[in-house]
């Protein structure tokens, strides 16, 4: 087994002493899933992938490409048109409490009681999947206390905010133990504390054999945290692999983050040669480009230009967003 | 027997029955509010009992119905029925738990009308129980049409038509003596039971006796909750 560290972003990721799963069956396994909606033709076509025991298996694509269709289907909510999938060697489509009881799942609007507490919400949750009184309350006290939620645990949920509330979601996942995680946009509205400790808990879970499939669209979250990765577009899976893998695809591509201090109008930046796309994020402009000589320059000078006044820049190497985009021609999120 | 917090789901019905003290409140007195006023009256008795019987039907199913539209509308019942609890199960919970809470808010005004219109204690226990019948028979209506709405107004619209036939045949307020095929339906129908009941205690005469108020309504009753819960699967898939 290779043992190494990776740094991206100043996180530590023991993503390769997680990786050797080759030999164990996958604890996860879609079998050439299709699942098609009638009123929109949209879902998911011919999808199969499998997830180790103590895999982090991430999924993205941009809205609509069918992570969720796919995630229904895995987590039992709908059945597939076609195909079939197994979790634990269980059938999912014969044996599906047996496969509920072996999953952890959260949806990507998670819900609750909204007049019951987070506590009793939790347990409710834990005590429907069969956990014992003293251990489902042994392992929320522990959930809640790494979220930084005990303090709120006797609330009322309708008292909570949206990142409360998927923190709660979280620990409703977790709590039972599963052995596969299903995590539907799990980061999505928590603030940087709780999204390092979410993480932090992924790795610990996966470090304890836990398959996890997360669909997301934060980049950085799925480069830092996943083992594997996949790109779905338009139900079909267009690239899989590792993320150094897949961002090994991408040559002569850069990205030129400017910050500026007040907005602008850029839309004339994409006239600037080789530049293939710009989205904002904030106060951020993030240009894709193509990587020649001086284009730095024309991009600054586009910028300045348009009237922005940059207080930072920084030009970096592709990431999975940029292999998306040149494998679909299509952005992961919506652009102007 | 603790209920909050919950580990089963009828024990978080609860729960959440006494958690919203304000509509407890409400909850509790719109039965009396309703009921006494019409049993201290000099009400016909065939209309006082039609008024009690209608006020059951109603809460039982537009309660269940609406409640669990908006659950499922929500997603937090679809939530639930993703955890390796029997669909079945499920169903079953959500109908009896109802129906006991809605007994629970109709009790206190059954009592007051006992104590208006004293009766043998036999036909007490007939009309409770046939209250209770009528409202498990709502609920199973409720749990029905939640199969197929998708907003608290359908619930509205499929309860009017599937209740008036039903109301109707029962003899709340028209067909009061019937014959033929009515007469045989009505023998289908538990809220016709509850009529009879109910008239009793304003002091009519049926010709329903307590035995049979205490057997036909709950057989009915087992075989509409057994059909009920059957349609779990389909009441707990994803909506789509």
């Amino acid at each position: 087994m290779r043992l190494t560290t990776d740094l991206r972003g100043g996180r530590y990721n023991s993503r390769a002493m997680r990786s050797n799963t080759g030999n164990t069956p996958p604890a996860l396994e879609a079998m050439k899933i299709s699942r098609l909606y009638k009123s929109s033709g949209r879902g998911v076509s011919d999808v199969s992938l499998s997830v180790a025991p103590g895999e982090v298996f991430g999924l993205m694509g941009p809205n609509g490409s069918g992570k969720s269709t796919l995630l229904r289907v895995l987590s039992t909510a709908i059945p597939p048109d076609s195909g079939g999938f197994r979790v634990c060697g269980m059938d999912g489509l014969t044996q599906k409490r047996k496969v509920r009881a072996s999953m952890g799942l959260m949806v990507d609007r998670p819900t609750h009681y909204d007049d019951l507490t987070g506590r009793a919400n939790a347990y409710f949750f834990a005590r429907s999947y069969g956990m014992e009184e003293a251990k489902a309350e042994g392992a929320l006290a522990e959930l809640f206390d790494y979220f930084d939620l005990a303090e709120y645990a006797d609330d009322r949920v309708k008292t909570y905010s949206y990142g409360m509330g998927k923190k709660l979601a979280l620990i409703e996942a977790m709590a039972h133990g599963p052995e596969v995680l299903l995590l539907d946009e799990p980061s999505l509205g928590l603030d940087y504390t709780s999204q390092l400790a979410y993480q932090g808990r992924i790795r610990d879970l996966a470090d304890e054999g836990v398959a996890i499939l997360l669909a997301s669209n934060q980049v950085d979250e799925v480069e830092s945290l996943c083992d594997r990765a996949a790109f779905l577009h338009r139900g079909k899976v267009v690239a899989e692999g590792t993320p150094e893998d897949l961002i090994s695809r991408v040559e002569g591509v850069r990205r030129i983050v400017a910050t500026l201090r007040n907005p602008v109008e850029y839309g004339s930046l994409t006239e600037v040669g080789g530049v293939q796309r710009v989205v904002p994020e904030g106060r951020d402009l993030i240009i894709h480009c193509e990587e020649r000589p001086g284009i730095v320059a024309d991009v600054v000078a586009g910028v300045v230009r348009s009237g922005g006044d940059i207080v930072n820049l920084s030009v970096q190497r592709p990431n999975l967003e940029d292999v998306f985009v040149q494998l679909t021609g299509e952005a992961l999120k919506d652009e102007v | 027997m603790r209920f909050d917090p919950p580990d089963t789901y009828w024990k978080k019905d609860v729960a959440l029955f006494f958690s919203r003290r304000f509509a407890l409140i409400l909850k509790m007195l719109y039965p009396i509010a309703i009921i006494v006023p019409v049993a201290a009256s000099g009400m016909p008795a065939k209309y006082a009992a039609a008024v009690i019987g209608i006020v059951a039907v109603m809460a039982g199913t537009f309660g269940a119905g609406e409640s669990l539209t908006v659950d499922l509308n929500d997603g937090i019942l679809m939530r639930v029925a993703l955890t390796p609890l029997s669909p079945y199960r499920l169903v079953f919970e959500i109908l009896a738990v109802n129906a006991v809470l809605d007994l629970v808010q109709l009790l206190p005004a059954l009592l007051i009308v006992y104590l208006l219109h004293p009766v043998p204690i036999v036909w007490m226990l007939a009309a409770t129980i046939t209250v209770f019948a009528t409202l498990v028979t709502a609920n199973c209506i409720g749990i029905f049409i939640a199969n197929f709405t998708s907003s608290p107004a359908d619930v509205l619209l499929y309860a009017t038509a599937i209740l008036f036939p039903l109301i109707y045949v029962s003899g709340f307020f028209r067909n009061q003596h019937p014959t033929g095929v009515l007469q045989t339906l009505r023998g289908f129908v538990p809220f016709s039971y509850t009529d009879d009941a109910l008239k009793t205690v304003f002091g009519l005469t049926t010709g329903t006796t307590p035995l049979e108020i205490f057997i036909y309504p709950t057989i009915i009753c087992a075989v509409l909750a057994f059909a009920v819960c059957l349609t779990a699967p389909r009441l707990l898939s994803q909506r789509l």
